[in-house]
C-alpha cells in the first residue's frame, strides 16, 4: 500500500530534471536536425532548403580538409596515445615505490581546464619566449628548433600532443583497471614456463586485453573527432587549415559567417561519420572471446 | 553514440566502492613493503619511464611558476629556466584587480557551484522513482536521460544559443549555470540510479510501516544512506564546471560575465598583440592552483569519477 502512496511522488520528482533536460538538451536536439535542412540569412530569417546543405558538404573544399584534418588528428593523437598510456598503465601496475605519486602526477593533467592548458602549451611551443625551442637550443640541437604551431606541418601534431598530455590519465586508468582484471593464475603460469617480463606482456596481457583496446579505441575515436578547445585556442585552425577540424569550422561557420543551417548540417554529417567509423573498427577489431 | 552503449558499464556500474577500503597506505604514498615486488632490473625502465612523464610534468607547472614571478622584461630577455630574479607576488594582485582575474574567478565559482548543486540535487529526485518505484515507462524516462551521455553535445549549440536568446538567457551567469546543469544531469542520474538499487528494498516499507509518507522516507531515510554517490557526484559536476569552455565561449560575451577558462583565453589574445605575459601566467596559476588541491585532497574520487565521465562518448 506504500507502493501507491509512492506512485503520486513519481512525477514531481522527475519534472524538474526533465523540464531542465528538455529545454536545454532535447529540444536543441531536434531543433539542429530542424535547422540543417534550412537557409539562414544574416537578418536571421530562415527558408526550407531540404537536402541542400548536405550536398554541398561535400563539395566544400573546406569542409573536407576539416574532415581530413579531424581523421588525421584521431590517427596521429592515437598513436602517440595509446603506447605512451599502455606503457605507464603496466609500470603502474608493477607494485613499485611512488605508486600514489605517479599516480597523481599522470592524472594531474586532467582535472585541469583545457583553456588552461592549451594556453600554458601554446607558450611553451613559442618559437622565442617558448620552453622547447630554448631548451633544444641548450642541448645543441638548435637545428631542430622550429616555429611549431606556425608551421603547416608541425602544427597538428602539436596540437595533437598537447590534447594527449592533458587527457592521458584517463587512459592510464582504464588501461590499469585491465591490467588488474587478468587472471593472475595465468601469468603465474607464464612466469613458470619461464616468459620474461617483455613476453608475457607482449605474448599474454596485450592479447587478453583485446577487447578493452577496442573499446578505447572506438571512444578515442567518438572524443578527438569532437574536439574543439584545443584547436580553437592553439591555433584556430592555422596555418592555412593544417589544424582545422569540424568543432572549429562549424563555430566559424555559425558565428563568423551566420550560416547556421550549413553549420548545424555540419555538426549532424559528423555525428553520422562517427557512427559509421566506430562501427567499421568495432566490426574490425571484433575477435571471438579469447578462452582461458 | 552506439558505442559507448558497450563501454559504459566498467567503474560506474556499481555505486562507488566506500573510499576507505580503496585507501590503502595512505602515510607517505606507498604500500607495505610486504606486497610489492623486490626489484628488478626491469623496473629501471619503469621509473625511467614515469620519471621522464613526471619530469615533464612537473617541469611545466614550475616554469608556468617561474614565469608569473618574473617581469616582462625578464621573460623576454632570459632563459625560460633562468629563475625569477624576485618574487613578484604583485604580478597575483594585477591578474587579480586590473585583468579581471578575480572577478572571472567569483564567476567560475558562483557558475560552477550553483549548477553543481542544482544538477545533484535535481537529479537526486529524478533517480530515486527511477531507481525505486516500478512503474510503466520508467526505462524509457531513464533512457532519455541517458541519451544525453550517448550524443555529443556541441552539436546542439546552435540551436542552444538561439534558445537562450529567446529566453534572455544570452550572456547572463544564470543561463550558463542552468545550461551546466542539465549536461551534468545525465552522468548524476547514471550514478545514482546504480547507486539507489544497491540499498535494499526493505528500507521503504519499513518507513511505511512507521507511517512516514513518500517524501519523507526519500528525504529521511534514502538521502542519508547516499552520501558517498552524492559527494562523488558532486566533485565530478564542480571540476567539469569549473572548467568547461564551449558553452562559456558560445554563450557568454561580456567579459564582466565570464568564467575562468574563458576569461583567461581572452587575456591571451591579448597577450599574443600586447606585453602583458606575466600577469597572464599569475592568472593561469590562479586558476590551476585551487583545482590541483582539491585533486591532492580526492584524488581517489577523482579519478574514479572522471574515467567513469570520460566514457560518455
Amino acid at each position: 500500500m506504500h507502493r501507491a502512496a509512492q506512485r503520486r511522488i513519481i512525477i514531481p520528482f522527475l519534472l524538474p530534471a526533465l523540464l531542465l533536460l528538455g529545454v536545454f538538451f532535447l529540444y536543441p536536439l531536434v531543433r539542429t536536425v530542424d535547422i540543417s535542412f534550412t537557409e539562414w540569412t544574416r537578418t536571421g530569417s530562415s527558408s526550407y532548403v531540404g537536402v541542400e546543405n548536405y550536398t554541398r558538404l561535400f563539395d566544400d573544399p573546406g569542409y573536407v580538409n576539416a574532415l581530413k584534418n579531424a581523421f588525421l588528428f584521431t590517427l596521429v593523437g592515437g598513436c602517440m596515445l595509446f603506447p605512451v598510456a599502455i606503457a605507464i598503465a603496466w609500470a603502474l601496475n608493477q607494485r613499485i615505490h611512488g605508486e600514489r605519486f605517479f599516480r597523481f602526477v599522470v592524472f594531474a593533467p586532467v582535472v585541469l581546464s583545457a583553456a588552461v592548458v592549451a594556453l600554458m602549451w601554446k607558450f611553451v611551443y613559442h618559437p622565442t619566449l617558448g620552453l622547447i625551442n630554448p631548451a633544444l637550443e641548450g642541448l645543441g640541437l638548435g637545428a631542430l628548433a622550429r616555429t611549431w604551431l606556425g608551421d603547416a606541418s608541425t602544427a597538428l601534431p602539436a596540437v595533437a600532443f598537447t590534447t594527449v598530455w592533458h587527457g592521458i590519465g584517463i587512459w592510464v586508468v582504464l588501461l590499469s583497471a585491465g591490467f588488474e582484471r587478468l587472471p593472475p593464475d595465468v601469468l603465474e603460469a607464464g612466469r613458470i614456463d619461464g616468459a620474461g617480463e617483455w613476453r608475457l606482456f607482449r605474448s599474454v596481457m596485450l592479447p587478453m586485453m583485446r577487447d578493452l583496446f577496442r573499446i578505447l579505441v572506438v571512444l578515442w575515436i567518438v572524443q578527438s573527432m569532437q574536439a574543439f578547445a584545443f584547436v580553437f585556442i592553439m591555433t584556430n585552425g592555422g596555418p592555412y587549415g593544417s589544424t582545422d577540424i569540424v568543432g572549429t569550422l562549424m563555430y566559424r561557420v555559425a558565428f563568423e559567417r551566420y550560416e547556421f543551417g550549413y553549420a548545424a548540417a555540419m555538426g549532424v554529417a559528423l555525428v553520422v561519420i562517427m557512427l559509421v567509423v566506430t562501427q567499421i573498427v568495432n566490426k574490425v577489431m571484433k575477435r571471438d572471446e579469447l578462452q582461458y | 553514440m552506439s558505442s559507448s552503449t558497450d563501454v559504459r558499464p566498467a567503474p560506474a556500474a556499481g555505486p562507488p566502492t566506500p573510499p576507505t577500503a580503496r585507501r590503502r597506505g595512505r602515510g607517505g604514498g606507498r604500500r607495505r613493503g610486504s606486497d610489492r615486488a623486490p626489484f628488478r632490473r626491469f623496473h629501471l625502465i619503469i621509473y625511467l619511464l614515469l620519471g621522464a612523464f613526471a619530469f615533464s610534468t612537473a617541469g611545466a607547472f614550475a616554469w608556468v611558476f617561474n614565469v608569473s614571478m618574473k617581469t616582462n622584461n625578464e621573460f623576454i630577455g632570459t632563459r625560460p629556466w633562468t629563475i625569477a630574479e624576485d618574487w613578484r607576488w604583485e604580478n597575483y594582485s594585477d591578474a587579480w584587480s586590473a585583468a579581471n582575474v578575480g572577478s572571472f574567478f567569483g564567476n567560475s565559482v558562483i557558475v560552477s557551484v550553483s549548477a553543481t548543486v542544482l544538477g545533484v540535487v535535481l537529479a537526486a529526485f529524478a533517480a530515486y522513482p527511477l531507481a525505486r518505484v516500478p512503474f510503466r515507462g520508467s526505462g524509457v524516462v531513464l533512457s532519455v536521460f541517458l541519451l544525453g551521455l550517448m550524443v555529443p553535445w556541441m552539436v546542439t549549440f546552435i540551436p542552444l544559443y538561439m534558445t537562450m536568446q529567446d529566453l534572455g538567457l544570452l550572456d547572463s551567469r544564470l543561463g550558463l549555470a542552468l545550461v551546466y546543469a542539465t549536461y551534468n544531469l545525465p552522468f548524476n542520474v547514471f550514478v545514482l540510479v546504480g547507486f539507489m538499487r544497491t540499498l535494499p528494498g526493505e528500507l521503504e516499507e519499513a518507513a511505511a510501516v512507521d507511517g512516514a509518507g513518500p517524501v519523507r522516507t526519500f528525504l529521511r531515510v534514502i538521502l542519508p544512506l547516499m552520501g558517498p554517490g552524492l559527494a562523488s557526484v558532486s566533485i565530478i559536476s564542480f571540476l567539469q564546471n569549473w572548467n568547461e569552455f564551449f558553452y562559456a565561449l558560445v554563450l557568454i560575451h561580456s567579459p564582466e560575465r565570464m568564467t575562468l577558462p574563458l576569461g583567461l583565453f581572452q587575456l591571451g589574445q591579448a597577450a599574443d598583440y600586447g606585453t602583458n605575459w606575466v600577469t597572464l601566467f599569475a592568472g593561469m596559476m590562479i586558476t590551476v592552483v585551487p583545482v590541483l588541491l582539491v585533486f591532492a585532497l580526492l584524488q581517489n574520487q577523482v579519478t574514479k569519477g572522471l574515467t567513469a565521465g570520460a566514457l560518455k562518448g
